[in-house]
């Protein structure tokens, strides 16, 4: 897609009302919102439940189809779809994450993952949905392997960060985690010869890295950029040359690429690259902005621009934004003030 | 908290400093006038609060002071504060304990009889011996052996498990019935956890039995020391062992009363320090007769003992089993099967075609919490698990002597697991004449009331407290 000398807006096609406290992930449901398949998202919040919104064939509006609740007993803090779609996982800020199935309209909880001693902030799911990862408080990461019958097994407890772990990532196409801390740090995983997970990288920094919070971390299509947001007010976009720790190669080191600040004045709570190379981040300044690599620049270093930024685009504070996987430009947002919005990008 | 604890209870552990954003409950209720920083962590969602480096430490008011003790008891964290710790279990509380005219006596565990002899290239018997004569020269009055006491415990876990076995077979449908799977109690970083993490479910699970640290505790401190014609409360009693969690068992309320049954505990690399503070050439040391009062030496001067480097409880109550319920003698070493990896590994019998019997050894905190959830679903289908905190068990323990430059963790342990069983003649516990001796003068025969009374334990479930929950970072 071009998005060279064209004017671009962020309209806002829906506001989804019905938790009744802050907002504070959302995920969209993998093969939705494609080939005739109602696109679906799920978002969760302070109020201990997950809300399932379908958009309506007939209508286009997205409706509430389902309420996850009575399972969490305090906020549930992130959510993740498996690659299928069959099954959605939660982190709660009760210690635990838990694992729901879904069939036709309902979803019910087919395994509880405990073992985190406080809260759980983050889930993801690898991808091919082998292995699931959680971090929480107590600096850990955990790496569970999915068994058939909705069994989990712990392969994996990784103490490495010195503070609360605020995300946990899978790259995109190969099985190495990454997971980002209030400890200033991103942390690379990977499996070692003998059945066990150790830290091959820790991003700092030293290597030109954040000075406060990470918040989030995304990746671009391809697999071999990534960026990071901090609440030292500013992204980084992080390289890796080759892919080819699957091939036995050893591992490919990431290297800070260029850092994008100057634009935030509040914290940047979450960040999501789309797959057309969108890279969008929700902040403590209740705007959303979108970034693009700036094609114009011919030094060797690529740079990225602002394309826009949406004052106001909540209440308060956006705690999650996320493009919808099919490149319909479609952006769900959460925030602190109880609402989603789906939002899509035009250009004018 | 200290990376020198087990990983099991630094998971459980909420800081590695005592700081404001996941305070020292103790230390909020000892300043109660200082709480105002609890009632700011009640408030709604913290998440995304500041940095911690702009609000109070506790301790920028007043020094507020911890022990071992209070941390037990709490539900917070275990506490990162090493002084809190070194403090009462320190090499110069060793020293002047000595020196203040205490009747010393030491107990060596044989894990770190294993470190110092891969570090100094002797056999564990050298070891043994020097570490007697280094140990008279300052003073102490004997040095005994806990892989001794360690059979006491054995034989009171195989008696406990035959018991459990039997009630759960039995159609007699009381409640007291205590469940299988049976676990091992002798990790301590595995009991805290259990205690602090898991609560009440799990302890019915643990064996009474105390650890064998414990048990040569109460041997030294209530028949021993008659022998030795000492008084209790004169014996300052300490054990070397491979571990800094068993600093915190030493100090359970459980094992103080009537007496305290290890005053201080050393780890393997403290001793190693001691040793080059004294600047002494350990090689060449003159090599001591052992005590053999509570000590496993044959006439001959052989070492023996089980198999097993974490204690060989699988092992022991497996072959004990097989004989008393299934009538199966086994000879020569087990045959245990890794199942995910090298530290999850389990044994079986089979009779006719039907597993009758089936054991597992789940060392390391990933395992621990596999083994958890299925005795948690209903799904374990051993009846015994030997659970140990440490990945590699208790030769990888935290207070073991680090690997020398360039060898890798995995090649020590190697190097120990090959050490740890040299010249040890693998001998049935219940065949040990000084635990004989014991049962035959004192504590009747296994399981009776008096063993009851000095050789078991209880666990107890740390409540959460609320001042703990309130932390909503």
């Amino acid at each position: 897609m071009s998005l060279e000398g064209e004017s671009f807006e962020l309209r806002e096609i829906q506001r989804l009302e019905g938790h009744t406290d802050r907002v504070w992930s959302v995920a969209w449901k993998p093969s939705t919102g494609v080939d005739g398949v109602p696109a679906v998202l799920a978002s969760c919040s302070g109020d201990k439940t997950v809300r399932i919104w379908e958009k309506s064939p007939s209508t286009g509006s997205f409706q509430c189809k389902a309420v996850l609740d009575e399972t969490h007993t305090r906020t549930v803090r992130s959510c993740a779809w498996s690659p299928s779609g069959k099954n959605i996982a939660t982190a709660s800020f009760d210690a635990t994450t838990a694992i729901w199935e879904n069939v036709g309209d309902e979803y019910e909880c087919v395994s509880t993952l405990e073992g985190h001693e406080n809260e759980v902030k983050s889930v993801s799911w690898n991808a091919s949905g082998s292995l699931l990862a959680t971090c929480g408080r107590d600096k850990s990461v955990w790496i569970w392997e999915v068994l058939p019958g909705n069994e989990f097994e712990c392969v994996s407890v990784l103490q490495g960060h010195t503070q609360d772990v605020k995300m946990v990532q899978w790259h995109p196409h190969v099985d190495i985690l990454f997971s980002c801390s209030y400890d200033n740090s991103i942390k690379v995983w990977l499996e070692d010869g003998d059945d066990d997970w150790h830290c091959v990288q820790t991003l700092t920094e030293a290597n030109n890295g954040h000075t406060s919070t990470v918040w989030a971390l995304s990746f671009n299509a391809s697999g071999d950029k990534m960026v990071t947001c901090s609440d030292d007010l500013s992204l980084k976009i992080w390289g890796v040359d080759v892919m080819n720790t699957k091939s036995g190669e050893g591992y490919a080191p990431w290297k800070h690429i260029c850092s994008i600040s100057g634009y935030h004045d509040r914290t940047i709570f979450s960040v999501d690259w789309s797959s057309e190379g969108i890279i969008a981040t929700g902040a403590a300044d209740d705007a959303i902005r979108l970034f693009v690599e700036n094609k114009d620049n011919l030094v060797d270093e690529p740079m990225y621009k602002l394309l826009l930024k949406k004052d106001k685009a909540h209440e308060m504070d956006v705690n999650s934004v996320q493009w919808s996987p099919e490149g319909d430009k479609l952006l769900a947002s959460a925030s602190d003030d109880g609402t989603i919005k789906i939002w899509e990008l035009v250009s004018v | 908290m200290s990376e020198k604890f087990s990983a099991t209870l630094r998971i459980g552990d909420l800081n590695d400093y005592i700081a404001p954003s996941q305070g020292c409950v103790v230390s909020l209720k000892a300043n109660s006038n200082s709480t105002s920083s609890t009632s700011k962590l009640g408030k709604s969602s913290s998440e995304k609060l500041g940095r911690p480096g702009h609000a109070v430490k506790s301790g920028e008011t007043e020094p507020v002071k911890i022990s071992l003790k209070d941390c037990l008891a709490c539900s917070g964290c275990i506490t990162s504060a090493e002084t809190v710790m070194l403090e009462k279990q320190s090499l110069d509380e060793f020293l002047s304990n000595i020196n203040k005219g205490k009747d010393v006596v030491i107990s060596l565990s044989p894990q770190s009889r294993a470190s110092l002899a891969v570090y100094f290239g002797l056999s564990p018997l050298q070891v043994f011996r020097k570490l007697t004569t280094f140990f008279k020269s300052l003073g102490v009055k004997a040095v005994f052996d806990t892989s001794c006491s360690r059979d006491l415990s054995l034989i009171e876990s195989c008696n406990e498990f035959i018991t459990r076995y039997k009630e759960q077979r039995s159609t007699n449908d009381q409640q007291s019935k205590l469940p299988l799977p049976m676990i091992s109690s002798a990790c301590p970083g595995w009991i805290c956890y259990a205690e602090k993490t898991l609560g009440s479910y799990i302890l019915p699970h643990i064996s009474s039995v105390k650890s064998p640290q414990q048990t040569i505790g109460t041997v030294i401190k209530n028949n021993i020391c008659q022998t030795l014609s000492l008084r209790p409360e004169d014996i300052y009693h300490v054990t070397v062992m491979p571990c800094y969690d068993k600093k915190l068992e030493a100090v359970r309320d459980d094992f103080n009363y009537p007496v305290t049954e290890v005053d201080s505990v050393l780890t393997t690399g403290e001793v190693l320090d001691l040793i080059q503070s004294k600047s002494v050439d350990f090689g060449t040391l003159e090599e001591s007769p052992l005590d053999k009062l509570l000590a496993n030496v044959d006439e001959d001067d052989h070492l023996f003992g089980v198999y097993g480097s974490s204690g060989g409880y699988a092992d022991t109550i497996f072959r004990y089993a097989a004989k008393v319920l299934f009538g199966k003698e086994i000879v020569g070493p087990l045959e245990f099967k890794a199942i995910r990896n090298s530290d999850f590994r389990e044994v079986s019998l089979e009779i006719g075609g039907e597993t009758v019997l089936k054991f597992a050894l789940c060392y390391g905190f990933r395992n621990l919490q596999n083994v958890v959830r299925k005795i948690k679903s209903g799904k374990c289908e051993y009846q015994f698990l030997e659970i140990m905190a440490c990945p590699s068990g208790c030769l990888n323990g935290g207070g073991q002597i680090k690997p020398k430059r360039g060898e890798s963790v995995k090649e020590l342990i190697q190097s120990l697991e090959a050490k740890y069983m040299e010249d040890v003649v693998v001998t049935d516990p219940f065949k040990n004449p000084i635990i004989k001796g014991l049962y035959a003068e004192w504590l009747d025969q296994p399981g009776s009331e008096k063993a009851k009374k000095f050789v078991h334990t209880k666990y107890h479930p740390v409540v959460k407290s609320i001042t703990s929950q309130l932390q909503n970072w």
